[in-house]
């Protein structure tokens, strides 16, 4: 039960944002506010046009953290004409755009405070599929990995000391076993015909 | 005889009020009833969602072990009535006899040469036709098991970030209705569960401590992180 408390708010994170993710649609409880800012001097490595994926991203930490951008960097586009890097930095509820112009050493950061709604999707989608080895550069997106899996872990655990509790219920046996095949039958059908 | 889901223990007493009494079992029943309902499709969004966050696992990997196959046909160019992208790749696809969710991946310049994907759990297919030689390229990837349950996890028809894309298949809008459904259920149980430990007095304290490092923890991600930084 105790377990059970303790994933509740972490399984309503996951449920709410569905709702979100399955119609693309995000409420705006409060306007979207976007703020943009000058940043020179920065610190940049000699090397940083030759470096790619997780190393380019550690080589633009001290630059991030000069501009005072924290948070979860994504792909870094290289437009290799302008001498221009284009980097996107995630928190949840927040989205940063940092473009680094390589010569000047000078970033223009946009920040746009996008809200709850898209902050519970951007924790639904993380880590995410893509990218593994650029993902997971912030301390505190690897601890949401750590919770997302530990919410899984916790609910297959529930759920089979649950399928216990409900057959130890003699009186609930039929009308369980009812729903069940039910479920099941749904499950398989509509996952079948999905898949032929 | 009375239910086994009736309430039972020191939270109950003979002065609750009769619709107290009867909220508390139909709460239970409704917990019970709604995991036994939900159980696979909660087992599936459940065990995915653990493949997708560890995409380095590769005994999961499905892309780089896809069967691909190649093949050309000739179409009839879907007439001058059927109008719009929509309805032409519908109508190329009926020829084809391919059935899913279409995805818009590239934009149309040019009139006669139609470019799009159609998706469904462990099928993609890649359709490039070209009107004016009244053909069709089709490359169609298959993928195994671990492919399927990760698609079956994401298999919505919509991108939030791409308004192009809609649902236009029938069994995506069902599966993405039971995505909701799946989602309802699963609030209903938290809150359902809520209630149920809300009714056993002596649980009640260590519970909430519980609860709230729980809600603490995950606030700290859902709109903390952005005060802190």
């Amino acid at each position: 039960m105790y377990l059970g408390l303790f994933i509740s708010p972490f399984v309503l994170v996951f449920a709410i944002s569905v709702f979100f993710l399955v119609h693309s649609w995000l409420p705006r409880i409060a306007s979207e506010t976007s703020t943009t800012r000058v940043v020179s001097d920065l610190p940049l490595s000699g090397d940083l046009q030759m470096l790619s994926g997780r190393a380019l991203i550690d080589a633009l930490k001290p630059a991030l953290e000069k501009a005072d951008v924290p948070g979860e960097v994504g792909f870094v586009r290289h437009m290799v004409k302008e001498e221009k890097l284009i980097i996107p930095v995630t928190i949840p509820g927040r989205d940063t755009t940092v473009s680094i112009s390589i010569a000047s050493r000078e970033a223009t950061i946009v920040t746009r405070e996008t809200g709850l709604a898209a902050a519970l999707v951007t924790l639904h989608k993380s880590p995410g599929q893509h990218g593994p080895d650029i993902r997971m550069n912030w301390f505190y997106m690897r601890a949401w990995r750590w919770m997302a899996d530990a919410t899984v872990y916790l609910i297959l655990f529930i759920s089979v000391s649950g399928i216990y509790l409900w057959y130890v219920l003699r009186a609930e046996r039929s009308v369980g076993l009812i729903l069940l095949f039910a479920g099941a039958l749904s499950f398989f059908g509509m996952a079948y015909a999905l898949i032929h | 005889m009375p239910s086994s889901t009736e309430p039972i223990g020191p939270g109950q007493s003979p002065n609750v009020p009769r619709f107290r009494a009867r909220f508390e079992r139909w709460n239970r029943k409704l917990h019970f009833y709604a995991g036994l309902f939900l159980l696979f499709f909660i087992w599936l969004f459940a065990f995915s969602g653990l493949l997708l966050n560890h995409p380095t696992w590769t005994f999961a990997e499905f892309w780089t072990s896809r069967e691909e196959t190649n093949y050309q046909r000739d179409i009839t160019v879907p007439s001058a009535d059927v109008k719009g992208d929509l309805a032409q790749a519908h109508d190329i696809l009926k020829q084809l006899k391919i059935e899913g969710e279409i995805m818009w991946t590239t934009t149309r310049t040019d009139p006669n040469q139609f470019d799009f994907q159609v998706r469904r759990p462990g099928h993609f297919f890649f359709i490039k036709a070209d009107l004016a030689q009244k053909h069709v390229t089709v490359r169609q990837a298959e993928v195994n098991q671990w492919g399927v349950i990760k698609a079956l996890h994401t298999f919505t028809g919509v991108q939030m970030d791409d308004p192009r894309n809609s649902r236009d298949w029938a069994l995506t809008s069902l599966w993405a209705f039971s995505m909701d459904a799946v989602a309802a259920g699963l609030i209903l149980m938290v809150l359902s569960s809520l209630c149920m430990w809300f009714d056993l007095p002596q649980k009640r304290v260590p519970g909430a401590v519980v609860l709230a490092l729980g809600s603490l923890i995950c606030g700290l991600f859902c709109v903390g992180l952005r005060w802190l930084f």
